[in-house]
């Protein structure tokens, strides 16, 4: 060992092979196979959204007046910004659909169940950040969705019963869309969302360790033998492999359908056509069903359920005395979600 | 306290005192650590809730009255900030010729428009609709029965006039 060798060595007395004996982890059969080991897929996407925001926020300017114009700087002048803003939002796109895909395969494979209630709560909460991190990110743009979006779920806040109101002068910096509204969100999308974000993934993957991963069983794995293989190099370069595709797939994304801009906001005029961001087209078909006051609390409640499901499901077993059935309910609520979404885009 | 007082305390009460004074001084301590970051949470909760400007409503000029035609409809934007959208549906010039709705949608706060092909104000959010009296007829708004808002209109010397609010000075 070398000079620079040895003084590493002195100040930071941890080996090349006690570090990958503390990061080798045992890890499961089933997660050779490709479709199974995409939990990595959110955390590398947020790694791209924490760099790419990072450079974005080099030239945003979050104020009413200059928001758009920033944007349009970004998208028009600065150099790879059209780049660097595409990147953003694909991989925000392909994060939602990334955290939805996972929170599904934990769903239908039971592995929210005892004793890993927890980190499913945990996940529901990732969930949610992750798809308030998109509309916060939508919103900051100054174009006429980000106006009238903003506009809408500060109303939607305000027929919470009792804290509603104090949560949306809370969102706005007062009782409607001022010159507070677009430096609050950006705050909330760029400091306290992230932040929440790397306390829980920590939080998630601490537990994830401390618990093992769920084991799966399939009907092709020889039943004798080692069940695991090591997180180091295996799995590491299977996920590297996942990082790779994810960079060639976002590249092609942005060069091929690069971000655009919509008109810019108007207060005084909501356009004839508004929608959302596809995430959030269940939520918005459910808003005209329903009454203000219902649909947020229905949909309150359904969130709630999401949450604590795994003691639910706990309960349904042991009156039921069938531990099938959350399977069902599960295909029954992905079919309702996937349905209102064809439904909001072909209407 | 005299040498002879002192020899007089009982074994252990003064590491008892000790002890009480430790304790109370703790407990201060804890107090003090509370009140003062309770009131910096206070300070921090008025920092972030702006202050409301307080508001007057007050006759505020619109338009010429027999400037507007029979089917015409004008926006209105008072300095307070409410949005109003002001229709002539008559032929006099009177003031029962004019309605004043809020252009704000009841439902989640999207702004109306008027199609005159319908007769109706439509909200383009969540496809709530109101007839030209603002009553919701379509969408949300009627399932809550919810109505936009009327403002009063006056005519003084053939001048339209709309009572809507003002930010006051102070």
């Amino acid at each position: 060992m070398g000079v620079v060798g040895n003084w590493f060595k002195e100040r930071l007395p941890v080996s090349g092979v006690e570090l990958a004996e503390l990061t080798n982890e045992p890890v499961p059969n089933h997660m050779r196979r490709w479709w199974w080991c995409l939990g990595g897929t959110p955390a590398y996407l947020f790694v791209v959204q924490i760099v790419t925001g990072i450079l974005l926020a080099l030239y945003y300017q979050p104020s009413p007046e200059t928001a758009f114009e920033s944007v349009r700087r970004i998208s028009e002048e600065v150099n790879f910004g059209w780049f660097i803003r595409s990147v953003h939002k694909w991989a925000a796109t392909l994060m939602i659909a990334a955290v939805i895909l996972h929170q599904m395969r934990i769903y239908f494979t039971a592995a929210y169940r005892k004793p890993r209630e927890i980190n499913w709560m945990i996940g529901v909460s990732l969930l949610l950040c992750t798809l308030l991190l998109g509309f916060t990110g939508y919103s900051l743009v100054f174009e006429q969705l980000s106006y009238w979006g903003v506009t809408v779920a500060s109303n939607i806040c305000d027929t919470v019963p009792v804290v509603g109101s104090t949560i949306k002068q809370l969102l706005l910096g007062g009782d409607t869309y001022n010159r507070n509204t677009v430096p609050r969100f950006f705050i909330l999308h760029a400091a306290v969302l992230p932040t929440l974000m790397v306390v829980l993934i920590a939080l998630h993957i601490a537990i994830l360790r401390l618990q093992g991963i769920t084991e799966l069983q399939f009907e092709d794995e020889p039943e004798e033998g080692s069940k695991h293989f090591d997180f180091f190099p295996d799995h590491f370069y299977t996920e590297l492999i996942v990082g790779l595709v994810l960079m060639i797939l976002l590249c092609v994304l942005a060069t091929l359908f690069p971000a655009g801009m919509g008109t810019h906001a108007d207060p005084l005029t909501t356009p004839e056509h508004i929608k959302p961001e596809w995430f959030f087209y269940p939520s918005f078909l459910w808003l005209k069903w329903f009454p203000g006051t219902i649909a947020v609390l229905t949909s309150g409640f359904i969130v709630f359920i999401m949450f604590v499901w795994p003691f639910i499901d706990a309960m349904i077993c042991k009156i039921t005395k069938r531990d099938d059935l959350y399977f069902w309910i599960g295909i029954a609520g992905v079919f309702m979600l996937v349905g209102m979404t064809i439904w909001e885009v072909l209407h | 306290m005299t040498e002879a007082e002192k020899r007089e305390v009982p074994p252990g009460t003064g590491q008892d005192r000790r002890s009480f004074i430790t304790r109370l001084s703790c407990w201060w301590m804890g107090l003090g650590l509370v009140a003062g970051y309770g009131y910096f949470a206070s300070m921090i909760v008025q920092f972030v809730f702006p202050a409301r400007q307080s508001s007057i409503k007050s006759w505020q000029f619109v338009a010429v009255a027999n400037s507007l035609k029979q089917g015409d409809s004008l926006t209105f934007v008072s300095p307070a900030g409410e949005k109003a959208v002001i229709s002539c549906v008559g032929t006099k010039g009177a003031k029962e010729d004019f309605i004043a709705l809020s252009s704000v949608c009841p439902h989640l706060g999207c702004q109306v428009h008027w199609e005159a092909n319908h007769n109706r104000y439509v909200c383009p959010c969540h496809h709530g609709a109101f007839d030209q009296q603002g009553i919701g007829t379509e969408g949300p708004p009627k399932a809550a029965s919810q109505s936009l808002p009327q403002f009063s209109l006056k005519i003084e010397g053939g001048l339209l006039y709309i009572k809507a609010g003002t930010q006051s000075l102070v």
